[in-house]
């Protein structure tokens, strides 16, 4: 192999929606432990600058935030290394890190937008996957991380009507800004939970056919959240833990095949799953 | 009840075209008209006027307020001006008037307006009220409008609902409204109106309920300026005994002036079994900096099982400060309520959600009277 070395710019894969509470964090974590379990260098990064939830769902305590990262960018601008400021996840076999949000809310109040595209950059420089978590609104920021996304995942919910609206105005306004059609994907969170409103309804709404629906089980969620590891890396095997993985194979173009072969086909990729269905190693 | 009309304007010419308007307007009677306050102030008396269009244009409108509502204190007070000022307004509601209009007006114009006056009274003793949320989903619109029912049924004043919630706001869909018009040209065309125009920019719920809706592509937000927000809640203020203002979620700048603006700021969380209460905490402490802050800010929880005093004070020792009101979980009745429009007429009255907004309707109630009659 050739030495001289080619900048590689990894992906960068958003959750993103128009309705609050759809599992936007849920599922960008399990995303970033799914594919840090298949070994892949990946960083997670919590734009949910107020009231972010990756540090709590994960236990983390990070020591820097993107504030940190905002003031270096300021005072050193292109010297200023982002990977210092990330927070390490470790959980068995898999790690990924963490950008953490603001600690304090005057903080995350006072974030630019500029900083943060020039931090992004600068981790797709380092990661082969970063994973970015958002708040339900078309901010600055929000408006910037969607341009700079190589795919972008919104997530739907079957939610009362007004909800419903949002998630329409949503994507109508996402159609408005123009992206490779292949690049904005929807899926349906809990895709089977109780709702007076029609799957048809639902799929008319959001514009297409769902990429992928994802099953509702608010026990397993929670659990994991309560616990601080991601689903997919959890030892217990669940519906909902499954279909993430799903997503994740799909979203970054492995071909996704079901259990046998999948295990065989990790174990290849780095042999993380033996451990989790237990004495193949 | 013929409105018997007293006209005071200092420009001749403008004097007689008012007169005319007066005389046309039907149900109105011109008893008596003055180029001069101090005339009006001396000769009026005779004619037994009910209501007085004063002009306060290049003049001392509170020195005119003080004598007028002294030798007239049967008569409502409209003020006239050429340009609508929402906080000369302000104080001329704070000195007495009853209303304010816009001059020249037509015969209708002022017909509605009086009626306006009429029903609402150019309240000084508003109530505004906005309900913040850290993150979204905390139930705070669905809370909003069934409060505002609450208040207008048990007080029989007029409530007005601003949807502030820029980018996604419910309020049109809860109530299934179609407006006419939106928080956007409100803010837009602030300046030129006057508490009247204002009025009709709100969409009618009930006799006491209206709503300002928000805006019907988030896009539009961009054409809400700060500034132009706060003067529609000012002038908001002379139209309802109490506002209710839903805002985005989080500490944006329209959420943060809201709050600023109101005299209660209701922090709003639903219970998810996640992280809310650690936000809740965060978001209050922020709230801290205030100095009356025990007054004006006030937590409240939804989705609260079992809702009852057991889980209030729980919250309440959790949150170390008092929790004002806790609302049950009433997915199914909302849901099915704002799915089909009918927020207005489907939440049965003696369920358990309307139960807890009544208790908190009470302390709402209760709260002003506390603030307003004994100051
Ligand atoms: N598939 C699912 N089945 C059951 N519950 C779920 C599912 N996905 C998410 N949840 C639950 O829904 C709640 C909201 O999830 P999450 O915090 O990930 O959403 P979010 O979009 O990040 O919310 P916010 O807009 O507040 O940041 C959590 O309690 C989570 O456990
Ligand atoms: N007291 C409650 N209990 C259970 N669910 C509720 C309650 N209030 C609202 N909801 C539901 O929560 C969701 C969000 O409610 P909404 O009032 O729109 O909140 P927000 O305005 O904070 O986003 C809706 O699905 C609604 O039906
Ligand atoms: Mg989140
Ligand atoms: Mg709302």
């Amino acid at each position: 192999m050739a030495e001289q070395q080619e900048t590689i710019n990894g992906a960068i894969i958003t959750y993103f929606s128009t309705a609050s509470a759809v599992g936007k964090t849920l599922v960008s974590i399990n995303s970033a432990a799914e594919l840090a379990r298949e070994g892949y260098r990946v960083c997670l990064v919590d734009f949910d600058l107020q009231f972010g939830d990756v540090c709590n769902y994960l236990q983390l305590l990070p020591e820097s935030t993107v504030a940190d990262v905002q003031q270096g960018i300021a005072t050193s601008g292109a010297d200023c290394h982002v990977e210092d400021y990330l927070t390490p996840y470790v959980h068995e076999a898999a790690t990924f890190y963490v950008m953490a949000s603001p600690l304090k809310l005057e903080e995350a109040y006072n974030i630019k937008t500029a900083p943060m595209k020039a931090m992004l950059t600068q981790l797709q420089t380092l990661f082969d996957y970063v994973v970015v978590d958002t708040t339900s609104m078309f901010s600055e920021l929000n408006l910037a991380v969607l341009d700079l996304s190589t795919v972008v995942i919104f997530l739907g919910i079957r939610d009362f009507f007004p909800t419903i609206k949002n998630m329409s105005i949503g994507n109508e306004t996402l159609k408005n800004l123009h992206y490779d059609q292949n690049k904005l994907r929807i899926v349906l969170n809990r895709g089977d939970s109780q709702s007076d409103i029609p799957m048809g309804l639902m799929v008319k709404t959001l514009g297409g056919e769902f990429y992928h629906i994802l099953p509702n089980d608010f026990r397993v969620a929670n659990e994991s959240i309560k616990s601080g590891v991601p689903l997919v890396l959890s030892h217990e095997e669940t519906k909902l833990g499954q279909s993430l993985r799903e997503l994740v194979y799909r979203s970054t173009n492995q071909d996704y095949a079901p259990e046998d072969e999948s295990v065989a086909e990790h174990e290849m990729h780095g042999g993380f799953l033996s451990r989790l269905f237990g004495g193949r190693e | 009840m013929a409105y018997r009309v007293m006209l005071i304007e200092n420009d001749r010419l403008l004097l007689e075209q008012l007169a005319q308007a007066v005389q046309s307007a039907e149900g109105f009677q011109l008893v008596a008209r003055y180029q001069s306050a101090s005339d009006a102030l001396g000769q009026g008396k005779l004619f037994k006027p009910n209501i007085i269009l004063l002009n306060i244009d290049n003049q001392d409108g509170a020195t005119l307020m003080e004598q007028f509502t002294r030798v007239y204190p049967e008569a409502a007070i409209i003020c006239m001006s050429e340009h609508s000022q929402a906080e000369g307004v302000s104080s001329m509601v704070q000195a007495g008037a009853k209303g304010f209009i816009i001059k020249p007006f037509s015969a209708e114009e002022l017909k509605e307006s009086v009626e306006t006056f009429a029903k609402s009274g150019m309240e000084v003793s508003s109530h505004v009220m906005t309900f913040f949320s850290p993150k979204g989903k905390s139930g705070k619109t669905t809370l909003i409008a069934n409060l505002a029912l609450a208040l207008g049924r048990r007080t029989q004043e007029q409530v007005g609902i601003i949807d502030a919630d820029l980018q996604f706001g419910d309020m049109m869909a809860f109530f299934n409204l179609k407006p006419k018009a939106t928080i956007v040209e409100a803010v837009h065309e602030i300046r030129y109106m006057s508490p009247v125009t204002l009025n009709s920019y709100f969409e009618k719920v009930t006799d006491h309920v209206h709503v300002l809706c928000g805006t019907s592509a988030p896009n539009l937000i961009d054409r809400v300026s700060i500034d132009g927000f706060e003067n529609v809640v000012r002038m908001a203020r002379n139209l309802f005994r109490y506002i209710l203002i839903d805002v985005p979620p989080g500490f944006t700048p329209t959420s943060i002036s809201a709050a600023e603006l109101s005299d209660v700021t209701y922090v709003v969380t639903m219970l998810n079994g996640g992280y809310e209460l650690q936000h809740t905490k965060r978001a209050l402490e922020i709230f801290k900096d205030w100095q009356d802050y025990d007054k004006r800010v006030k937590p409240v929880f939804t989705r609260v099982t079992p809702c009852d005093i057991a889980s209030q004070r729980r919250l309440e020792q959790a949150l170390g400060e008092p929790v004002e009101a806790v609302i049950p979980n009433a997915y199914q009745i909302v849901s099915e309520a704002a799915n089909n429009g009918s927020m207005a007429v489907d939440i049965e009255p003696d369920s358990e959600l309307s139960q807890s907004v009544n208790r908190l309707a009470e302390k709402v109630i209760g709260h002003h009277h506390i603030r307003w009659d004994k100051p």
